[in-house]
């Protein structure tokens, strides 16, 4: 048995409108900590993880732990259909083949029953380890939005290095070049506009824009978004969803050529 | 080719060794190719329609080589490395299995021959012989060494079998899956293989994963007595005994634990066992087979592409349309440069999730194969649960459940 009341129930909407463009089928766990998603892109090369602690729903029951296999584009049109101030219930029976989205208007008068098959999905459950970062940059996620879109319209890759001066996003294409610098900046009126650059380490790494630019559908759940990059590690862009938990996209750099040439692959 | 019903006997006895996987999920991975195997698929499916073949202007077959050339493409689109290998020389036990093929090969040749007019109306029937009277020769073998080699793909000469080289690189870890149409490789223990990875992406098969790992694990059976239950089933290398197909065998199998068990206590009266049995023969081809494992002598590299090379061979010799090589070329090297995307299981190691599935597992059907009887069970107890609902791969998978129980299931409409 398992019933989750969320009365902001704009917010699971947003968070289906962030992840289902990476991902077509997950499986989503409910434990008694909470409701939360891991899964990776077809290719393996990003992955998503989702939380939205217990604490943050109105009323949360899970009797014991428990994973839904859902196909992410069906469950996006059935969340559609759910207004933006009202309140939606998960709700699912042991054994069943189906989850209900129960929406119900704030003025109560108008209460809508989604079911939805749910499916079977083998997927792999990574062990992402808790790291020490090299460099941590924290700032407006519309901003960050922007360079993500801005770049890709040059080229494919994004290189992030981080210095003591600031984060430089760069990127070079057929056309030309763009390199955007953007200065650690903690005097302004609204802590969220803030950017905010913490570094251990200087660090610089090649992403591909295709990605970073899925993972910024993220942008309407936070107004901030952080940056974690290490040398040797994927970088993790998160969206902190307000007191509920966060919404994470790791994605493996692009690696020099030739390295990887000669070692064997396990 | 290959073990005579394995595919299904896996199907049947270890579904869960086999995993539908996407194209694309094997990007950036290392794939071994049993290139004879691919060979012979081009030249039957590529440009060809009845006897008729794609050629050159010289009259050459040139299908073999536009299909090595357009899959190839494919794969490293899909960020993948390729690496092919070449069968060697056969063994001889394989010589006279092949010498075998060969004369059926003439017969069916012959048959066509003899009598066009009775077989002229028959255009399925001469479909179906010219499609087995496809040899791979030498030639088809050096055009697409050749071709290889210009674009780039390292290229393998097994010493003997194709198939046992590429289940050796892959068991050292040199790379990460072996792609074939033929079951032997799981035989020969290649750790992880791929089937339909080169079929064409317009007939939309995803590729089947088999793990030999999950496999034994799921047979219960140990390697040895895993090669045992393929020559029992039937390979390559000698015959099998009559009256004893893959069940029968893995039922034996499990009963006596190998072959010589088995002919001690098997009843001489029902099954004929062959005079000459080179059962021995065969087990020790399958657990030892020439193998070459000097990866200095190996040499596996991905190289940039020789572009006038290519042109010079595809347009020139073998009158290619050169717009279509000058642009394959292009996707060659933007491919090059995806190859350098990493993957994240390279920095993150997978780990048991701890949360059980709210639906049932273990329903689901691979290759539409009638189901054990416990998977049905609790199917049926699933239909008669209170949501009879079903997502239409559900119901698709239902009534293929539904066909292999004697009642039980509840139809719905």
């Amino acid at each position: 048995m398992l019933e989750l009341r969320l009365v902001q129930g704009s917010l699971l909407k947003k968070v289906l409108e962030s992840v289902k463009d990476l991902v077509n089928d997950a499986n989503f766990d409910c434990s008694a900590t909470g409701f939360s998603l891991q899964a990776m892109d077809s290719s393996h090369v990003a992955l998503v993880a989702l939380l939205l602690r217990s604490e943050g729903f109105e009323h949360y029951r899970c009797d014991r732990n428990l994973s839904m296999g859902m196909n992410l584009n069906n469950m996006s049109k059935m969340l559609k259909c759910a207004g933006n101030d009202d309140i939606i219930t998960i709700k699912a029976d042991d054994g069943s083949d189906t989850v209900t989205f129960m929406f119900e208007s704030p003025t109560q008068d108008k209460i809508a029953d989604f079911e939805m098959k749910l499916m079977d999905i083998d997927s792999e459950h990574l062990g992402i380890p808790e790291a020490e970062y090299h460099a941590i940059v924290r700032m407006p996620s519309a901003e960050f939005a922007r360079i993500c879109k801005d770049l890709s319209s040059i080229g494919d890759t994004v290189v992030i290095s981080v210095t003591k001066e600031g984060v430089k996003f760069s990127t070079r294409g057929d056309i030309g070049t763009a390199n955007i610098v953007c200065r650690q900046n903690t005097t302004v009126d609204k802590p969220e506009e803030a950017t905010i650059v913490e570094m251990n380490e200087p660090v610089s790494l090649t992403f591909a824009l295709r990605y970073m630019n899925s993972f910024t559908k993220a942008t309407p759940l936070s107004n901030t978004v952080t940056i974690s990059l290490s040398s040797e590690l994927p970088v993790v862009v998160e969206y902190k969803i307000a007191e509920m938990g966060y919404i994470r996209f790791y994605l493996a750099p692009k690696i020099e050529e030739d390295e990887d040439e000669t070692k064997p692959q396990a | 080719m290959g073990i005579k019903g394995l595919t299904k006997l896996l199907a049947d006895n270890a579904p869960k060794a086999m995993r539908e996987q996407k194209f694309e999920t094997y990007f950036g991975r290392k794939i071994a190719i049993d290139a004879s195997m691919s060979i012979y698929q081009f030249l039957i499916v590529v440009g060809r329609s009845g006897t008729e073949m794609l050629t050159n202007e010289a009259g050459e077959v040139t299908s073999h080589l536009q299909g090595m050339f357009s899959r190839t493409i494919r794969l490293l689109e899909a960020g993948m490395k390729p690496v092919y290998v070449f069968d060697g020389k056969p063994p001889d036990l394989k010589k006279q299995e092949l010498a075998k093929r060969f004369t059926q090969r003439g017969l069916m040749l012959l048959r066509i021959w003899k009598k066009p007019k009775r077989h002229a109306g028959d255009k399925e029937a001469i479909e179906k012989f010219s499609k087995r009277t496809v040899k791979v020769t030498k030639q088809h073998n050096d055009d697409c060494k050749r071709l290889l080699r210009l674009m780039g793909v390292p290229v393998i000469e097994a010493p003997s079998e194709a198939e046992a080289q590429c289940a050796a690189l892959c068991k050292s870890g040199q790379v990460y899956a072996v792609a074939s149409e033929d079951m032997d490789s799981l035989t020969f223990g290649a750790p992880r293989f791929l089937r339909h990875l080169m079929d064409p992406s317009s007939r939309k098969v995803p590729v089947m994963e088999f793990e030999i790992a999950k496999i034994l694990e799921e047979l219960n059976l140990t390697m040895d007595q895993f090669i045992d239950l393929c020559i029992l089933s039937g390979c390559d290398y000698c015959d099998s005994i009559r009256g004893i197909g893959g069940m029968t065998a893995l039922k034996l199998i499990r009963q006596h634990g190998s072959i010589e068990n088995i002919l001690e206590n098997i009843n001489k009266e029902r099954f004929q066992i062959p005079d000459d049995w080179p059962y021995q023969e065969a087990r020790r081809l399958f657990k030892e087979p020439l193998v070459c494992t000097d990866e200095e002598q190996l040499e596996i590299k991905w190289t940039a592409p020789d572009e006038e090379g290519l042109v010079t061979f595809l347009v020139n010799e073998n009158g290619f349309n050169s717009d279509r090589v000058t642009k394959a070329i292009e996707k060659i090297k933007a491919a090059k440069n995806k190859s350098t995307q990493g993957r994240l299981e390279s920095f993150f190691k997978p780990v048991p999730n701890t949360s059980a599935p709210i639906k049932r597992k273990g329903s689901k059907c691979v290759l539409r194969s009638p189901r054990p009887a416990t998977g049905n069970k609790m199917l049926s107890l699933q239909a008669c649960g209170s949501r009879p609902k079903e997502t239409p791969e559900n119901a698709a998978r239902g009534n293929a459940n539904k066909k292999s129980k004697a009642g039980g299931g509840r139809k719905r409409k």
